[in-house]
């Protein structure tokens, strides 16, 4: 899209990054492109214009400005801050608090202004290279303090050095879109969230033969997608799903300002999904309601739409429970991160041939490590290592999974 | 003393003991360096062109012309003087005074620092070395770890005009006369000019302005002159516009315009056509510094030019001002000696003490609007300000610019008396982001010209007190 293209009304005009997907927002009005108002890769708040198109004709009409009518790049927090308006050409922060951004190295463009009209303050400042600070760093000394970092005056004529310069990266890379979306969400849920993660290794041999088998069904039947579809990852979802029933607590949210815990009556389950634009966790609604093949196909389904950006918004929200097969990417054990306010994420690794002791022989067997990540505020070892050996009897006997139905 | 090639060592060398250069120094000092300031024009000297040859003596010169004319000017309000007469002969003995005093105190801030200050004229010679000639004529060489350019700015000389120091002078020439001449042709309408000019004719001097542009000072919202161009033609001001000094030609100066020659009585000749960067003697090809092709030095937001050598004042972009090349100073000293710093104001006031003064803060209306600012302006007339009524100076105005879409104020534009007081006030309100509103609900003190920025951010609001019927924002 250039300035001077001609546009149709509702032809697809842009491609705008949320917090949680990619949204295509169409064209509101036919005519040519007379501006556009941000460069790709940008943010704009609610309401401001993204693109200004010239009516076709007459010419008579003023220009359509078609405006951010979503929050694009909102905020989690209860008040969305705004980044400075950039139309005075400079960031709005009085000198002081410019003198403390540049103690800090904290780009004041990149700062979430709480000020009216996105005024940034000290404090927005000081919380932005809280932010950014790495875990444990202590906050650079003020310099303005009495006795810091001035050499004594009878210093010898070694002068003052600058300090070092920062690092110069060979490309800098706008931490935008889903990007920011899974950073913001990552830190707070790994600084808020007391993780335990349990262990364990699971005997997949069965879960194989099963997968097999149900694959082999689909086939008979004429059923390829269905067939395609049954992945190890279905199985261990239902597994998952079916282990929730039992285990009430797995299945919750925590809400510390209320100080509440909710569990849930229906598992919406997030499946954790690798796309070119970073890690997205669709949403199979009412995942205990499904059968291993619904499961299949649903989450092949929702796999496509993330790799191929049409994830809707709604497709992404109020996962209760979330499964993270990292398998495929050959990974053994992993470290699953819980997604607040979600209680636990259950991660599983490649199955790979292993020797292991079978009736005191060693077999060689399909093994995988199954690692479920728990939040200690809710779950402690015994009532999360309850459910995941709920889960490992599953898989090594899914069967089982579907013995509701027998 | 050393002589030959065997160099003293120099932690930070300061070259240059203006506004610029010994704020540098002493701030350096107040961060533990070890400081050496370098100034062609020794102790006494100190304070450069703003202390010794601008600034100071202009606004002495200039308060002497005005309170003479305004003594005279007072038989209305009763006062009845006699015998008044003005002698620029004890004014310059009184200059002399005043400017060593100064300087003086400018060297005891610099021993308080334990600065050491080298009289003589400096010169790169190596990325780390300058060559200092001193007084006596003997050279000293000076190795630093870093320096700081700070040797500010000389008029510009016009090749048909050369400075003389008798009948054709530059600014100096002009503040150092013992004589009040009969009369004077300013080339130049710029502030220094313009300045110069009301203060002769106020005088007595019959003033003559030679501006090749067709407005008088270029630097300023053109709204902002028409009470100053009507001051000077009242006071009999000959202004010529559009118009060019050729040559002189006995007792008078031949201009040029489009009507062709004409000649302009001339006792002196002060030529005010704008100052250049002192940067083309000071070898710093030597030191690795570049010069642009108008003698001014690049310099990052921290003004290091390079790695070990920082330059400000006059000699980098900006307007040639001391304010400006003090707090530069400060940047300058702070960066070299590692501390995060920048150079970035959101204004930088400018002050013109013409008749009546006009003063700027931050961006005109129109400027604002070039920026992409949403800009409104309101605009106070003095003739509604009780203070500059007790003045007699009812002539002018105090226009405040906002950007509306952030509803703060970027801009204030005062011509009136004492309108050079007014900025620092509107400098900090722009640095604050402040809105209209914190402006129109701070109280300002009655009576004072402050006022008028009140009004101004009341008449903006739409509910003004004393400018009924002013109407709405424009």
């Amino acid at each position: 899209m250039a300035v001077g293209d001609r546009v149709r009304e509702h032809q697809e005009l842009v491609e705008v990054q949320t917090d949680k997907a990619v949204v295509v927002i169409p064209c509101p009005a036919a005519g040519v492109v007379a501006e556009l108002c941000a460069p790709t890769g940008d943010r704009l708040a609610v309401g401001e214009v993204l693109v200004v198109i010239e009516p076709d004709g007459d010419g008579a009409g003023a220009p359509a400005p078609a405006t951010a009518t979503e929050p694009l790049q909102s905020a989690p927090a209860p008040a969305a801050p705004v980044t400075a308006p950039r139309a005075a050409g400079r960031p709005l922060a009085a000198p002081a608090t410019r003198r403390r951004a540049r103690e800090l190295r904290v780009d004041l463009a990149t700062v979430a202004a709480s000020g009216p009209q996105g005024r940034i303050l000290r404090e927005d400042v000081e919380r932005a290279a809280a932010a950014s600070a790495p875990a444990g760093a202590a906050p650079p000394a003020d310099p303005a303090a009495p006795g810091a970092a001035v050499a004594p005056p009878s210093a010898p004529s070694v002068p003052a050095r600058p300090t070092a310069a920062p690092s110069r990266p060979g490309e800098v890379v706008r931490l935008r879109g889903v990007r920011r979306a899974i950073a913001q969400t990552l830190t707070r849920a790994w600084q808020e969230i007391p993780h335990i993660i349990d262990y364990r290794e699971v005997d997949a041999g069965r879960l194989i033969e099963a997968r097999d088998a149900l694959r082999r069904r689909a086939t008979e039947r004429g059923q390829e997608e269905l067939a395609r579809a049954l992945t190890p990852t279905p199985l261990i979802a239902a597994a998952a799903v079916r282990a929730l029933a039992d285990h009430p607590y797995v299945n919750a949210s925590i809400d510390m300002e209320r100080e509440e815990i909710a569990l849930h009556r229906q598992v919406h389950l997030g499946v954790a999904t690798a796309t070119a634009d970073g890690l997205m966790v669709p949403v199979v609604a009412d995942a205990d309601r499904r059968s291993v093949g619904e499961l299949a196909l649903e989450i092949a389904a929702l796999a496509r739409a993330a790799r191929e950006r049409r994830l809707e918004p709604g497709q992404l929200r109020g996962a209760t429970f979330t499964i993270n097969n990292f398998g495929g990417l050959g990974v053994w054990l992993g470290t699953p991160i819980i997604q607040p306010p979600q209680v636990a994420n259950l991660g599983i690794g490649a199955i790979r041939d292993r020797v292991v002791p079978v009736v005191g022989e060693p077999r060689v067997r399909p093994v995988c490590a199954l690692s479920v990540s728990g939040d200690h505020r809710v779950l402690d070892g015994d009532t999360l290592g309850a459910f995941v050996s709920r889960v490992v009897t599953l898989l090594e006997e899914p069967l089982l999974i579907f013995e509701d139905l027998t | 003393m050393v002589v030959g090639e065997l160099a003293e060592s120099a932690d930070l060398l300061v070259l240059g003991g203006g506004p610029g250069g010994y704020v540098a120094a002493i701030r350096a000092a107040q961060l533990g360096r070890r400081v050496t300031l370098v100034d062609e024009a020794g102790p006494e000297g100190l304070g450069g062109v703003c202390l010794q040859v601008g600034c100071i003596p202009s606004k002495a010169l200039i308060e002497l012309a005005a309170t003479a004319e305004r003594v005279r000017g007072m038989g209305d309000m009763g006062l009845e003087v006699e015998g008044a007469r003005v002698s620029l002969e004890r004014f310059q003995a009184w200059r002399e005074r005043l400017c060593l005093g100064l300087a003086g105190s400018v060297g005891r801030l610099l021993a308080a620092g334990d600065v050491t200050v080298v009289h003589g004229r400096a010169r790169f010679n190596r990325p780390d070395r300058v060559a200092v000639r001193t007084e006596e004529g003997q050279a000293r060489f000076f190795e630093f770890e870093q320096a700081i350019v700070a040797t500010g700015s000389r008029p510009v000389e016009l090749p048909q005009l050369p400075f003389d120091g008798e009948r054709v002078l530059d600014s100096t020439g002009a503040l150092a006369l013992a004589e009040v001449p009969s009369s004077m042709a300013v080339v130049g309408a710029g502030y220094i000019g313009l300045e110069l000019g009301t203060a002769f004719a106020k005088l007595g001097t019959r003033v003559t302005v030679v501006e090749a542009l067709e407005r008088v000072l270029p630097s300023v919202d053109a709204s902002l002159t028409a009470p100053v161009v009507h001051r000077l033609r009242g006071r009999g001001v000959d202004l010529r516009l559009a118009s060019t000094a050729e040559r002189l030609e006995g007792g008078q100066l031949v201009v040029r315009d489009g009507d062709g020659e004409h000649y302009v009585a001339a006792e002196r000749v002060v030529v005010a056509v704008g100052r250049v960067p002192n940067t083309d003697d000071l070898g710093l090809d030597a030191a690795g510094v570049p010069v642009g092709p108008d003698g001014l030095v690049p310099v990052g937001d921290d003004l290091r030019a390079t790695g070990r050598v920082a330059a400000i004042g006059d000699v980098v972009a900006g307007p040639a001002l001391a304010h400006k090349a003090s707090a530069e100073g400060v940047v300058a000293a702070e960066a070299l000696s590692g501390r995060p710093a920048a150079f970035d104001p959101a204004a930088i006031p400018a002050v013109i003490f013409t008749d009546p003064e006009i003063g700027t803060a931050g961006l005109s209306e129109a400027e604002a609007r070039a920026d992409g600012i949403d800009a409104r302006s309101a605009t106070f007339p003095l003739a509604a300000s009780g203070r500059a009524a007790t003045l007699g100076a009812t002539a002018g105005f105090t226009r405040l610019v906002v950007d509306a879409a952030v509803d703060r104020v970027v801009g204030l534009h005062v011509v009136g008396p004492h309108a050079s007081e007014l900025v620092a006030g509107a400098t900090l309100a722009i640095e604050l982001m402040a809105s209209p509103e914190d402006l129109a609900a701070t109280i300002h003190p009655h009576p004072t010209m402050s006022e008028s920025v009140h009004e101004a951010a009341e008449l903006l609001l739409g509910h003004p007190i004393h400018a009924a019927g002013a109407g709405a924002p424009r």
